[in-house]
């Protein structure tokens, strides 16, 4: 046990000295966290819309006051049709509205009238999106008097936020991220630099090394988690926690460990570092974006719906979402806890299996 | 120039290469990133699971329920469980919706009452939720339009939609990922092989053979970008392959156009690489540096989950910041638009990439030192 404690404080010490590994461990946790979080905005918000306006008059003014924030700026006029399809070739404009000049008179007398829309498509479903924010204007300025009322909840995140959301799937890609490249680095340098032989051949248990070396990392994230959650997602988003907090951590915590089992992997199938980084960016983009962090499992195809079973990220990212925003009790977090553990011993033991062989 | 010492150079770094195994890398790496994610990725939602709760039972709310039904964007199932069982199938992440019809919701409609219908949504998923939100009422808007057009008190104008959507006309998403992702992945895999590269012999101390040879440090960055170079040039062949026959994305611009903005995009991340690879002593570092420095914005700024000009204040001047949206944009007008040269703002986004490299290259020979401290 002394030997554990030993080993562990090495490698954390040895963390520490490295000024700019610390700093660039930190800067994943906070700036990177935050970027993710305010910079991206998947629903359409802040579309720029242009239009012509021929009729000269009224109701096209009246459509166009109803495009406003958040969902859209303030509309640009363009002179000729020309000068507005020049804009959306460019990309200065996203939608542009086209006013016929003979609009305002058939709508007046009753006609069924036209009003051409110019798409850019490019991004396929903010362009569905917007249009059918366009079209549900269109109805709600016409005023057909339809007595319905659709009362809709968004339950858990009541304004849509995503700036918590994608900071909260940042914060679980770069657990994931750093654990497995920690990992694998700390132990193929060992190989690198012929020692890990060494260590083996000590009269110490290489369990016990193993275990410590990966113990060392595994703390290092979660001291990297706790200053996330409280100045990032908590502090800068105001991210809600709907369920245990404590929770959470004992969930990260298996976690990072089942990670740290794929680096183990990684590191017992590489030769240097290099091949580590290749390695590990290999098998961590497809899990990371694959677990349902950008799109639900099930709107996947379903040859990946299969595959991703087999992610421990993935109960680790519904598990957390749960958490966090659906305040999942205990119970219904079996499951994953389930998931995370099965695959977590099963990944840690075969990667242990895999380095602790001398030959 | 001492063209046969950079050759001498050029031919070991190709060795170590080899050697390594990592030649098998550079190809697997992107094309295996491009098929999972061209694949993985949906940004439309489709077959979202809506639970109806019909406590009407009549003509009219089942025309809403056949609606929902038929549309690919739902995949309905109707239900009497009570309100709370259906919130618990929520928590349990296996409804996406539940929409309420109240009972004498027909008769009510009829009379011009107002009615209520109540959507409960979960925004675990925020986007998801509010483009759902956004089917939902379009869907029910649409029926009880349908309906109430035939009553005698509705004699007004209507107004069409009459809406083109432009570059990517069935709206598939294949179409809009798969050249942004070879834009991330022109970003990452050169820029991870590059940044190794210096500092991996600073940590076993073969640097020495360079400050002892004869090479300049301009000479010492180009043999060692040159080769992986010329690796990764082919991919840009493969992930075009790839993105035309597998994926069946349109491709309306110039290859040539194409060819050499990929080429140009390539030794800018190489640079971006070589620059870490300077900077930093460990390799460990460079590694994690790297892939933060890259991955974020290459998803971020690429144009493929936002268009640039709907980002507002800092995300806006920072996507400004960083080469891959320019990249990227050229890339989407090749495969979908197809202005080419024509356009004044491909070409100014063609020079401002060349500056991108000429900025990073020099910071990288100004920073690299060729002595012991």
């Amino acid at each position: 046990m002394k030997i554990f404690f030993i080993i562990l404080a090495k490698e954390l010490i040895s963390f520490m000295r490295s000024v700019m590994l610390v700093v660039v461990v930190l800067y994943s946790f906070t700036v990177d966290i935050y970027i993710a979080g305010s910079g991206i905005e998947i629903k359409p918000k802040n579309v720029t819309v242009g239009y012509v306006d021929n009729t000269g008059g009224g109701i096209s003014k009246k459509i166009l006051s109803r495009l406003h924030q958040p969902e859209f700026v303030e509309p640009k006029s363009y002179l000729s049709q020309k000068a507005l399809s020049d804009a959306i070739f460019n990309k200065e404009i996203v939608v542009g509205i086209v006013f016929d000049s003979s609009f305002e008179k058939n709508y007046r007398q009753n006609k069924v009238v036209k009003l051409n829309i110019l798409l850019d498509s490019t991004a396929a479903a903010q362009a569905l999106t917007t249009l059918s924010y366009l079209q549900n204007i269109v109805i709600e300025f016409e005023k057909l008097d339809i007595p319905i009322e659709i009362k809709s909840h968004k339950l858990f995140n009541q304004n849509a936020d995503n700036h918590q959301f994608m900071a909260l799937t940042e914060l679980l890609s770069i657990i994931t991220m750093l654990i497995v490249i920690l990992t694998a680095i700390v132990f193929v340098k060992e190989k690198e630099d012929g020692t890990w032989d060494v260590m083996l051949l000590m009269p110490v248990s290489p369990k016990i090394i193993i275990l410590a070396k990966s113990m060392s990392q595994v703390l290092i994230v979660m001291v990297g988690v706790i200053l996330s959650l409280g100045f990032v997602l908590f502090g800068a988003f105001d991210t809600p926690m709907n369920g245990s907090f404590w929770l959470f951590i004992l969930f990260t915590f298996i976690y990072a460990f089942s990670s740290a089992g794929l680096g183990l992997f990684v590191a017992a199938v590489s030769k240097d570092v290099m091949q580590v980084a290749q390695l590990s960016i290999i098998i961590m983009m497809p899990l990371i974006f694959l677990s349902g962090a950008w799109t639900p499992v099930y709107a996947m195809h379903p040859v990946f719906q299969k595959l991703s079973i087999l992610s421990p990220l993935r109960y680790y990212i519904e598990g957390s979402e749960s958490l966090f925003y659906r305040g999942t009790s205990f119970i219904d977090m079996m499951p994953y806890f389930g998931g995370v553990l099965l695959l977590g011993t099963m990944l840690y033991w075969y990667g242990f299996r895999k380095i602790g062989k001398l030959f | 120039m001492k063209i046969r010492t950079v050759q001498a150079y050029m031919l070991k770094e190709f060795m170590e290469l080899y050697r390594t195994k990592l030649i098998v890398m550079v190809y697997l790496m992107p094309l295996m990133i491009v098929i999972l994610f061209g694949y993985g990725i949906r940004m439309d939602v489709t077959q979202a699971r809506i639970l109806i709760i019909d406590n009407d039972q009549s003509q009219l709310s089942r025309k809403l329920t056949t609606a929902f039904e038929h549309t690919k964007y739902f995949n309905a199932k109707t239900t009497y469980m009570s309100e709370k069982e259906a919130l618990r199938t929520i928590k349990q992440a296996k409804t996406d919706v539940i929409l309420i019809i109240p009972s004498s919701f027909e008769k009510n409609l009829y009379k011009g009452l107002v009615s209520e219908l109540g959507v409960f949504i979960d925004a675990a998923f925020p986007t998801r939720a509010s483009t759902i939100e956004a089917y939902v009422q379009g869907e029910i808007l649409s029926v009880a339009a349908s309906v109430t057009k035939n009553m005698p008190s509705q004699a007004q104008g209507m107004i069409e939609l009459n809406s083109r959507t432009l570059f990517n006309q069935a709206m598939r998403d294949e179409d809009a990922i798969v050249p942004g992702l070879i834009g991330l992945v022109l970003l990452v895999a050169p820029a991870i092989l590059a940044a190794l590269l210096i500092v991996k012999e600073k940590e076993k101390g073969t640097i020495f053979n360079f400050y002892a040879s004869p090479l300049s440090k301009g000479e010492f960055l180009l043999a060692k970008i040159l080769p992986v170079f010329v690796l990764h040039s082919l991919n840009i062949f493969i992930l075009f392959l790839v993105a035309i026959y597998l994926f069946e994305v349109p491709f309306r611009g110039s290859f040539l156009l194409y060819w050499l903005c990929s080429e140009l995009h390539i030794m800018i991340s190489l640079a971006v690489g070589m620059l870490i690879s300077v900077i930093t002593k460990k390799q460990i570092v460079a590694v994690v540096l790297t892939v933060i420095v890259t991955i974020l914005p290459g998803f971020l700024y690429s144009g493929m989950l936002m268009p640039i000009s709907s980002m507002s204040g800092e995300s806006y001047i920072e996507a400004h910041m960083f080469p891959v949206m320019y990249y990227n944009h050229i890339l989407y007008d090749t495969f979908l638009i197809g202005q080419g040269l024509a356009s004044d703002k491909i070409l100014l986004y063609l020079a401002i990439l060349v500056g991108f490299l000429i900025f990073f290259f020099t910071s990288g020979v100004l920073l690299l030192k060729k002595e012991i401290k």
